[in-house]
């Protein structure tokens, strides 16, 4: 077993590495490192903070699980993202989407409350038509927009072309513009 | 001006464009008013995208906490080895020592069997008139025996050597992984 200060200095490669030698601290440290991108990712997907976390947790137990099939000449990230995406996927398949309106009331308290109704009109209003895509082009917006993947990363993660992650990410874009022309001109 | 750019703008937000397209993009910009317009429209939605924010999340430690709890209690069986391949020379080391055991052992025998039989038969044979065939046949065995207990310690210690660095290899999974191991904990 490696010493907490050994792993907390070793890099993602590394980390993997122990981890596919049944090393759970090493494990427990990538889920750290990790947990923001993937309950993101998913939350994007979904729209519900309870869901994405219940749902990111699935995922990385599917990462362990899976860690032996994971090549370390593709980038983690990506395969990372993969399996995140594919349980947000499950998870939408045995939930109906939501909104949570808790979330939508986590405003920035320094701002008016006509302010944070406003803003919380426009979030609402975003995510209801990030949640009008379809999957495939929801899920190449999430990991170019939020994720801030390359085509390349995306193509890899999705196991898609690169001129498909294009192609799904001009329609997308074209899409959300249609549905908020009316944010976009206010803003 | 040239034509409009407007295929490449969704890539040149991105960075995705070469060099070389991404100068011709920022050029065509400078003087078009569609393309800046559409640009800016695909700033914008950029934008207001990410102004939306993720909602609190559990602190990591927690997270992963909570993961822990979910695994499998055994760990899931990891037979490959991700370790970096041993090189080819490594892997064909053994069978080249059997070669050339096999080679010097064959050598050695056949050697002997004439020298025997030149000694028996009291005739010279011209390939063996050397050092071998100048000394008594005792004395030529001798050394053909002390030869061949040489050549055996020798690939004995060599295959040691190999059988070695393999099982190490083996037990490891690549000697670099301990290696920068040891070094991060330092």
């Amino acid at each position: 077993m490696t010493s907490l200060h050994g792993i907390v200095e070793m890099d993602d490669r590394d980390l993997i590495a122990c981890a596919q030698q049944g090393d759970r601290q090493a494990f427990t440290e990538l889920v750290c490192r990790h947990q923001n991108g993937v309950v993101s990712l998913i939350y994007r997907m979904c729209g519900n903070p309870q869901q994405a976390e219940d749902a990111a947790q699935e995922a990385f137990v599917r990462v362990w699980q899976n860690l032996n099939s994971y090549k370390p000449q593709h980038a983690f990230r990506s395969w990372l993202y993969r399996i995140a995406a594919n349980a947000a996927l499950d998870s939408l398949r045995r939930e109906r989407p939501s909104t949570d309106l808790d979330s939508l009331s986590l405003a920035d308290p320094s701002t008016g409350p006509e302010r944070s109704v406003e803003e919380n009109q426009r979030t609402a209003q975003v995510r209801e038509a990030i949640a009008h895509l379809s999957p495939p082009l929801r899920i190449v917006l999430i990991l170019r927009e939020y994720q801030e993947l390359s085509y390349q990363e995306i193509a890899e993660a999705l196991d898609i072309p690169t001129g498909t992650v294009m192609s799904r990410l001009n329609t997308a874009r074209s899409q959300l513009r249609q549905e908020l022309l009316v944010l976009m001109e206010e803003a | 001006m040239t034509s409009h750019v407007l295929e490449w703008l969704a890539a040149y937000h991105d960075g995705e464009l070469t060099i070389n397209r991404q100068r011709q993009v920022e050029q065509h910009l400078q003087d078009c008013q569609t393309c800046r317009a559409e640009l800016d429209a695909i700033e914008g939605l950029s934008s207001l995208l990410k102004a939306d924010p993720v909602p609190q999340q559990t602190p990591p430690q927690r997270f992963a906490a909570q993961v822990q709890l979910r695994l499998p209690r055994t760990s899931p069986p990891f037979p490959r080895q991700n370790a970096d391949p041993l090189p080819r020379w490594v892997l064909s080391a053994p069978l080249a020592l059997i070669v050339v055991w096999a080679f010097l052992q064959s050598a050695l025998w056949i050697t002997s069997f004439i020298l025997t039989a030149d000694w028996f038969l009291g005739q010279r044979i011209v390939l063996f008139n050397s050092w071998l065939a100048s000394e008594s046949l005792p004395e030529t065995i001798g050394d053909l025996l002390l030869l061949n207990a040489a050549l055996l310690v020798g690939t004995t210690v060599l295959w040691a050597t190999w059988m070695a660095f393999w099982w190490t290899w083996k037990q490891n999974l690549g000697l670099k992984l301990s290696f920068n191991r040891i070094q991060k904990e330092v």
